[in-house]
């Protein structure tokens, strides 16, 4: 199977549609397994993008030219005044 | 009344000046009355009459005034307003300049809230048609808040206690006082002119309603609105709610759960996908497991078959049916083989291994059943049929013939038992274990007791 994976979703709906196939049964032993493959593969992609996501936190700053720009950020301490 | 006094005569000019004076000297009042024939020029200027049961008053609300005014002055609205009297002296009429104007019961930011949120249900802001589903999995969260506040430092919080591996960006923006709406509104628009931005949450920690106030003023509604990002609004405390809170497409009790919306799905989806996965494995397993009984019952029906009832049939039909049965087990072991053995490479791929080689033993283990089923099925056959080619052979007439009997035919071929039908001179043939002997009837001996002889 060579579908192409686009995004989490559309992942994560196809891994469904295939379990309940598989679980359904009357598939050929061959198609069966080719959905048990492609199914694993789903699977992997799904939990590999689970965990990819970086943990970032920045603050937007205005440059001289009057930009946005992303600086590292880290919250200031307790009690700060502005809610 | 002294007709013949003096006169004093006041022109209408210097009448109406004294009246405007004494009017003017009644200083700043207060007028409660209920508004009527509002008009608010282009001008910015608000005219409008204050009425009760007994009077009309005409009132005029300049605009440099009433800009401070949250609310929307309406007809039938009961206020209470400051000001000062005075006399319009071109038209003679007298009305009140009014400087601050509140709603009678309502506060008036809690009017203007409710008239805000009127509006904006009428024209579908609220609708839940027209909101958006949060990302599944959002990876990149960009935050409108006050950097120092106390609602950014909850949300960051919430994020590291998750452990979420999520990307925020933070844009500065003050969340109350003058400007504050503005600078929320402008920072919507900013995360929807980037196209790496997931999520939007807004919010900021509790307050007062005049804190707030930034979340409820139009200006951030119709950003919210505007928004192609999904926008979590997540303001104050879980009993404040702002118009904000309303248009975003989803909204938070409070900071902290906002961060909890946008991490917590990741959790949710892990379980998802890994019993997604469990579900898989167990009904290819299943699958797996309904070939094989299925492989099994094949085998034993065949071997089952019933025993064939003539001897010489049964020969050809069990050579047949083994063999069929041989070819039969031969080709679907083959089968099953390669299939185990794709199924091998395939799951060793996806590091299933284990099972792989749970269901190779398996099967070989089925083949040396049915390879020893068959065997000893065959066997069974093969010394049946011994028996019965033994039973066939004593009970064939050649083995009579072998004990030294012999059979007698006539010329129609008709096996002769009674000597008196046949004559002096026929022909009869005489068949021998070995061989026979044509012979001719010499003379007839008919049993004289007529008994028959008991040895044959």
């Amino acid at each position: 199977m060579d579908l192409k994976i686009k995004d989490f979703e559309s992942a994560l709906q196809s891994l469904e549609d295939i379990v309940q196939q598989l679980e359904s049964g009357g598939l050929t032993l061959d198609r069966a397994l080719e959905l048990f493959e492609e199914g694993t593969r789903l699977s992997r992609f799904c939990s590999a993008k689970l965990e990819e996501a970086e943990r970032r936190v920045e603050l937007l700053v205005k440059d001289a030219e009057g930009a946005w720009k992303e600086t590292p950020f880290t919250p200031g301490p307790e009690g700060a005044q502005d809610r | 009344m002294d007709l013949y006094a003096p006169r004093k005569v006041y022109t209408v000019g210097e009448i109406t000046a004294e009246v405007k004076r004494s009017v003017e000297a009644l200083g700043i009042v207060w007028i409660r009355g209920e508004i009527s024939n509002f008009k608010h020029h282009s001008s910015g200027h608000m005219y409008f009459s204050l009425k009760d049961d007994r009077a009309q008053l005409r009132a005029a609300f300049f605009r440099n005034s009433n800009m401070y005014v949250k609310f929307r002055p309406e007809d039938g609205l009961e206020v209470m307003v400051r000001g000062r009297l005075t006399v319009y002296e071109p038209r003679g009429d007298y009305q009140v300049i009014v400087e601050y104007m509140e709603p009678v019961g309502l506060g008036s930011l809690q009017l203007a809230f409710e008239q805000l949120k009127e509006r904006l249900r009428k024209e579908g802001l609220f609708d839940e048609a027209r909101k958006k589903k949060l990302p599944l999995l959002p990876a990149k969260i960009g935050i409108v808040t006050s950097p120092t506040g106390a609602a950014l430092r909850d949300m960051l919080r919430i994020l590291e206690r998750r452990n979420a591996s999520l990307h925020v960006l933070v844009y500065p923006a003050r969340v109350q006082g003058q400007g504050a709406a503005d600078e929320i509104a402008a920072g919507v628009r900013y995360f929807n002119t980037r196209d790496d931005i997931d999520v939007i949450i807004v919010g900021r920690g509790g307050g007062s309603i005049e804190d707030l106030w930034a979340f409820n003023e139009e200006a951030v509604a119709r950003a919210v609105c505007a928004s192609r990002i999904s926008i979590i609004s997540a303001v104050g405390h879980e009993v404040d709610f702002t118009i904000c809170d309303f248009v975003a497409d989803l909204r938070a009790p409070t900071p902290s759960a906002a961060a909890e919306m946008v991490s917590g799905a990741r959790d949710d989806l892990k379980a998802t996908v890994g019993s997604l996965a469990r579900r898989a494995l167990q009904a290819i397993r299943l699958d797996l497991e309904r070939r094989r009984s299925k492989l099994q019952r094949l085998a034993a029906s065949r071997a089952f078959q019933a025993a064939p009832g003539r001897i010489r049939e049964l020969q050809q039909r069990f050579d047949e049916a083994a063999l069929r049965l041989g070819e039969c087990v031969r080709r679907y072991l083959a089968a099953q083989r390669h299939r185990a053995q794709m199924l091998h490479v395939r799951l060793a791929k996806v590091d299933l291994s284990r099972i792989v080689a749970l269901s190779a033993r398996a099967l070989a283990g089925c083949r040396n059943r049915l390879e020893a089923a068959l065997l000893l099925r065959l066997e069974k056959e093969r010394s049946r049929l011994g028996r019965a080619a033994g039973r066939l052979r004593a009970l064939s007439p050649l083995a009579v013939l072998e004990r030294g009997y012999a059979i007698c035919r006539d010329a129609r071929g008709n096996i002769m038992t009674d000597a008196a039908r046949a004559a002096p001179g026929d022909l009869v043939a005489v068949r021998l274990a070995h061989g026979a002997l044509d012979c001719r009837v010499q003379s007839i001996r008919e049993d004289s007791d007529g008994s028959q002889d008991q040895g044959l």
